[in-house]
């Protein structure tokens, strides 16, 4: 099967702007009279494409423009200038063949009635998207053994836990068998369990259906697991678009060091000529497992480029007695939050 | 319309769906119906006392003014059951951004909105109200008979009247972030709904029966049954529905571009 | 409690302050909401009455109903107005709500008591109100020749009724610790006031038969006892009397709320909160 494009972006801007309101009466007067009125950006120009059946990670600190991103290719909210196109559909316009073949999920908000047993809830999708009878019957039979929900069928949503409740959720989303699938913090709130098994059953829904799935999540061990690529926003730009595995090669490495002195910041970077905030003395990726030959030596991490790791550590040693070193490959939850503090520095 | 067997389906799951709910949520059937007796019973004690100081009020006398509150009472029962709590849920669709997923459904989204919630147990006072007209027709001068079947139309006509109203005062939502004022502000004005209009004074009657026409809820087709409308009332009623239904079209409009043009 | 009681006396009083100051600032919050509120609350029910005597005396013909003219009537809506807007609020649904969500337990761990607290910080809109009201009432009764004293006695015993309204709802709201439906027996308690507080209709034009039913409850000191005494168709004498029926209301009504929150209190402790 050879992969089209089913979603395209081309230098989506997305502003908006939202009513200034003063304090007091004036204020709330001056809102009716002549309200102004502060504008932000929340897309500064986004680009790319998506392929049908890919897994795609949305990635960004809160704020970076990831759930914009998403209100707009679910058709929620027009971008303010750019083309986003998906299925061959202007999602804005929402055409009804449009709506029937994508779905938004989002783990804040919850679509199913809470004081109807989930069987109930799901019989009302059927109708709205007209699924027959049967076709209908069979796909809740796979969905339910995927998930293994279907002792809940008929218990109030409310009483579930909020781990069954989200895989409810996710089945009604799925119901009718979108081509795209939109989800916003699906394992939002869940514990390690849930959130594990709703990952796993995202993959195999992705594999088996080849629907076409973007997420969004601050959980790193979702796009880690789930994702064949990611994209990053940052301030509503995006800063990077690749699989999630040349992110953490092509970025720094940890270079963890222990001494037999206690220099300060301030004197490791006159020695390595690093920055202060690739130095770090107190915490890091491994922190809990420095004292474990006995020693009160507290390890000490550099970050590094590759090609700076040699020089680093020969000028380390030229100052200082090095009792113990090693290399580490960081996390994509390291890299991650490096970039986003970047974005603050 | 193809597409309208989507719709026809859905509510009957709704319809369903309520059971179900209802089923779940027993106990508050005598509530309401208490409520509701106790309601009525101050009504008729409001109109019994003045009535007690005069045989006729502005061409009415007692027992049509009480024929006019089973039709008022049976109209109101009707919205209560399909559309009420829908109407106070709106502000919450809103404000917390639930209409984010009715949009991406493939139906339209102010249909799954107003069909959500309905008292089922409501019915009753549907059937009460009804009780009450049959009671008082004889000696309120009611005719009977096929006419009977015009109390179904008119009962029409005042339902889609309340919902047209309600919805103008709750699509201020999209406005402001509290508006159950507005909310509190349309059932204070329905307290004009609870008396026949022929009572008020020319100002405030030809508000009730343009600007803001509570009066179709229950007075006219009191009225309509009792004596009759004039035909430039016939006109009246159908002109103000329309300019209603513009009105809360366009602002239905505005206010999703509001809402999209606001959130990020 | 020992430590309490050494605690200066006028420390009891921080708090019912602080929670006068919270509710007031709270119901104003957004202010063109409250002046809607309160112009709304106050409008409609005067437009509806004064409907009913336009069709009484202007198009049905009558001179007099039970010994009032229609100057006479209308004089009563527009003063009872005032008052109807003193008349207690809705607070006494927030304790059957606290009940039945539970979150209760979160005033229990506060030292101050919660019918009481919840009364506070409600009843502080309704004073600023209760000021503004009595100012007009005072104006206007000079514009139109009434005893701007009465006014201010007539202010106090709405005020009382107020407190009586409360107690009553609080005692009623207590079923909430037995039956989920609490809030509809609020319900049913405020129809029945606004029919016997005489905020529709003044109780005088009840049929004779039938007066004993207003004057066998304490609604009446809502809002047509503090008109009647306004408008000078009550005597000093008669007013005085009438405050004496008042506050032994207001002692039964303190019993009452004892009682029922203490059986009430008692059960849901018992069931684990």
């Amino acid at each position: 099967m050879t992969s089209q494009t089913v979603i395209q972006v081309r230098d989506v801007r997305r502003s908006f702007r939202s009513p200034k309101k003063e304090e007091g009466w004036k204020g709330t007067l001056g809102l009716l009279v002549s309200p102004k009125y502060e504008s932000h950006e929340a897309l500064k120009g986004v680009t790319f494409n998506i392929e049908s059946g890919s897994f795609v990670g949305l990635i960004g600190a809160n704020g970076a423009g990831k759930t914009t991103l998403l209100k707009i290719l679910s058709g929620l909210i027009p971008p303010s200038s750019g083309d986003a196109q998906v299925l061959g559909f202007e999602p804005f316009k929402r055409p009804i063949e449009f709506r029937q073949s994508i779905s938004l999920v989002m783990g804040q908000k919850a679509q199913l009635w809470w004081d109807l047993p989930a069987v109930d809830a799901f019989d009302l999708i059927r109708a709205i998207y007209e699924i027959p009878t049967k076709t209908y019957r069979d796909r809740l039979g796979i969905l339910t053994d995927l998930m293994d929900v279907k002792k809940h069928l008929n218990t109030q949503i409310r009483r579930l836990s909020l781990g069954e409740r989200m895989k409810m959720e996710l089945i009604g989303a799925l119901l009718h068998w979108p081509q795209v699938i939109f989800l916003d913090e699906p394992t939002i709130g869940l514990d390690v369990l849930a959130a594990h098994k709703l990952r796993e059953f995202l993959r195999v829904f992705n594999q088996q259906e080849k629907a076409t799935i973007i997420l969004t999540s601050h959980n790193m061990d979702d796009i880690e697991r789930l994702c064949s690529r990611i994209l990053i926003l940052r301030s509503g730009e995006m800063i990077y678009d690749g699989p999630p595995g040349k992110l953490t090669r092509e970025g720094e490495l940890m270079l963890r060091v222990r001494l037999m002195q206690t220099p300060t910041s301030e004197e490791l970077q006159a020695v390595t000529g690093l920055s202060a905030k690739s130095i770090d003395l107190k915490t890091g990726e491994s922190a809990g497992e420095e004292n474990e030959d006995g020693s009160d030596l507290k390890s000490i991490y550099f970050h590094v480029k590759q090609d700076q790791v040699a020089s680093s550590l020969q000028k380390l040693m030229s100052k200082y007695q090095v009792v113990d070193m090693g290399m580490e490959e960081q996390s994509l939850e390291k890299v991650i939050q490096r970039l986003y503090e970047d974005e603050r520095g | 319309m193809a597409k309208m067997s989507r719709y026809i389906d859905s509510l009957k799951v709704q319809i369903k769906n309520n059971f179900v709910r209802e089923a779940v949520y027993r106990s508050n059937f005598i509530t309401m119906v208490a409520v509701d007796l106790v309601w009525m019973a101050v009504e008729f004690s409001l109109f019994s006392v003045i009535y007690s100081n005069t045989p006729v009020l502005a061409g009415w006398t007692k027992h049509q003014v009480f024929f006019f509150l089973g039709v008022f009472f049976a109209s109101d029962a009707l919205f209560t059951t399909f559309f009420q709590r829908n109407f106070w849920q709106f502000s919450d669709l809103v404000n917390k951004g639930e209409l984010d997923i009715l949009l991406t459904k493939p139906v339209h989204p102010l249909f799954l909105a107003l069909t959500r919630w309905f008292n089922l147990t409501a019915w009753f006072n549907v059937v009460l109200g009804v009780g009450v007209m049959i009671r008082f027709a004889p000696q309120a001068g009611f005719a009977g008979g096929w006419k009977w079947l015009l109390l179904v139309f008119w009962l029409l006509v005042g339902v889609f009247s309340a919902v047209q109203i309600r919805f103008a005062f709750s699509i201020w939502a999209f406005w402001t972030e509290r508006s159950w004022a507005m909310s509190r502000l349309y059932y204070q004005f329905f307290a004009f709904a609870t008396k026949p209009d022929s009572l008020y004074p020319a100002m405030i009657r030809y508000s009730l029966m343009t600007a803001i026409p509570f009066a179709f809820i229950g007075s006219v087709p009191a009225r309509a049954l009792l004596h009759g409308l004039e035909p430039r009332e016939y006109l009246q009623i159908t002109l103000v529905l329309i300019a209603f239904m513009v009105f809360n079209t366009f602002f239905w409009r505005r206010g999703l571009r509001r809402y999209q043009s606001a959130s990020s | 409690m020992a430590e309490r009681s050494l605690k200066p006396s006028w420390l009891r009083w921080v708090w019912r302050v602080a929670a006068l100051k919270n509710g007031f600032k709270d119901a104003t919050a957004y202010r063109i909401e409250f002046l809607f509120e309160v112009l709304g609350a106050a409008v409609v029910p005067a437009a509806i009455q004064w409907v009913l005597w336009y069709a009484l005396f202007k198009v049905g013909g009558m001179n007099e109903v039970a010994g009032m003219t229609y100057t006479d009537m209308v004089q009563y809506t527009l003063v009872s107005l005032l008052f109807s807007q003193v008349r207690g609020g809705d607070h006494d649904f927030e304790l059957s709500e606290l009940i039945r969500s539970g979150q209760l337990s979160n005033y229990l761990l506060r030292p101050v008591g919660v019918v009481e607290f919840i009364y506070i910080r409600g009843v502080a809109p309704k004073l600023f109100i209760a000021s503004i009201c009595l100012v007009i009432g005072m104006v206007l009764g000079l514009f139109f020749g009434f005893d701007p004293m009465r006014m201010f006695g007539a202010m106090i015993m709405a005020l009382v009724g107020n407190i009586i309204h409360y107690q009553i709802g609080a005692a009623l709201a207590s079923t909430g610790f037995y039956w989920e439906e609490a809030y509809s027996v609020l319900m049913v308690k405020n129809m029945i006031v606004s029919l016997l507080s005489g905020e529709l209709i003044p109780l005088n034009i009840f049929p004779e038969s039938l007066q004993w039913i207003w004057k066998s409850t304490p609604f009446y000191l809502y809002v047509f006892g503090p008109v009647q005494y306004a408008l000078g168709r009550w005597t000093h004498a008669e007013f005085f009397m009438q405050m004496g029926i008042a506050s032994l209301w207001l002692v039964a009504g303190w019993l009452l709320v004892k009682i029922s929150w203490g059986l009430g209190m008692r059960r849901y402790l018992s069931l684990g909160g």
